[in-house]
């Protein structure tokens, strides 16, 4: 669930950096540039891109479906062809028995070992349909700030990334002391800078 | 100093503020005052963890309970544990939001928002856009509260009277003792 229904986790962020003199021309082109891209008729092994946050499939955003007064909603979706550990084990020591008794040898030497793993891995992986996953964001332009509605770290990674390709700005993580910074005067944050851990007992 | 060496070194202050919080809460019987909004209805409920330690030797330790003193948390207080999350219902204006608080980061987990119409017809992209207006209007609402109590605490925090706070904030600790 995330940031349209039901119960919802995020984090701040806030974005550092200038957009340029007309944001919203700027914003719906870099989205269109960095829109979703199936890959369920691909062998790629992941893609990532931004989807509406009503539909996971639209990545046409018609009439600016992405913007809400002066925010900016996406959902950043991200799918991954995944093949467990287990499955490639398997599927490795049957092309290893398979190999040995059509060559005749008592053991596989250690290069062919790697090439086999390299060989059935990538042969699984491309079988494999591809596993989507979503997360919600929420772009104050007024306030420089952005909600991010997950608390995955590497989900919020790949967020820093994408909307750094996208929009050309940083995000950083609103930690309770950054937000000092926004909160509190020059000299009470110099105090701030300087506090040590209290014993509350 | 970078991102990462911040988060570890500031960790206390995050945690330090939920604590402070839930005394403050208590304080006044689940009402806390803030300068520019009036009285709030802050109550901890449910559910607490709070930890000790760092890296491999950090423990956990998990209170839960329907209307209870949490007074198991309070004595991990004593123990030296650190407050690290709590359920936390908040009323303000008629609003009442119920979420978990994770200190160290600050971060908003299992947020409810309060309990709104909803639009009538989700195809309409006008009701669609006021319905998101609606939910981001609560979830900034949230967050401006949030940090309106941890201005307060900082504020405390890094004056003059923080001595005198600390001193009745041990006192309510203590009082899990007896």
């Amino acid at each position: 669930m995330g940031f349209i229904k039901g119960t919802a986790s995020f984090v701040r962020f806030s974005v550092e950096g200038d957009l340029p003199d007309n944001p919203w021309d700027f914003i719906a082109e870099r989205i269109t540039t960095f829109s979703f891209r199936d890959i369920d008729d691909t062998y790629d092994e992941d893609s990532l891109g931004w989807v509406s946050i009503h539909n996971m499939f639209d990545t046409d955003f018609n009439f600016a479906s992405y913007a809400a007064g002066n925010y900016v909603c996406l959902t950043m979706r991200l799918d991954e062809r995944k093949v467990s550990g287990a499955i490639v084990k398997k599927f490795v020591a049957k092309e290893e028995e398979r190999i040995k008794k059509e060559k005749e040898i008592p053991k596989i030497p250690r290069a062919m070992k790697v090439e086999i793993k390299e060989r059935i891995s990538a042969q699984l992986l491309r079988k494999a349909l591809p596993v989507p996953s979503t997360f919600d964001m929420c772009w104050d332009l007024e306030k420089s700030s952005l909600l991010f509605f997950s608390t995955n770290q590497k989900a919020q990674s790949l967020l820093e990334d994408l909307f750094k390709e996208t929009f050309d700005l940083t995000i950083m993580q609103q930690i309770p002391y950054l937000c000092g910074e926004q909160l509190l005067s020059e000299e009470e944050m110099d105090k701030l800078a300087v506090i040590t851990p209290d014993i509350f007992v | 100093m970078d991102l990462v060496d911040l988060i570890a070194e500031k960790r206390f202050l995050g945690q330090e503020f939920l604590t402070w919080l839930w005394w403050k809460s208590e304080e006044r019987g689940g009402v806390v005052a803030l300068a520019e909004e009036g009285d709030i209805v802050v109550v901890f409920e449910k559910h607490m963890l709070l930890e000790f330690g760092e890296g491999d030797s950090n423990e956990k330790l998990i209170c839960k309970g329907l209307q209870t003193e949490l007074q198991e948390a309070r004595t991990g207080l004593i123990m030296g544990k650190k407050l690290e999350q709590a359920r936390i219902q908040l009323v303000h204006n008629d609003y009442e939001w119920n979420f978990t608080l994770a200190a160290a980061l600050m971060e908003f987990r299992n947020v409810k928002l309060p309990k709104t119409a909803g639009p009538d017809n989700v195809n309409d992209p006008e009701e669609q856009e006021g319905m998101v207006l609606e939910r981001i209007f609560l979830y900034d609402e949230l967050v401006r509260i949030v940090l309106s109590l941890f201005k307060s605490f900082l504020q405390l925090r890094v004056g003059d009277a923080w001595r005198q706070e600390l001193l009745r904030v041990r006192e309510w600790v203590a009082q899990a003792e007896k």
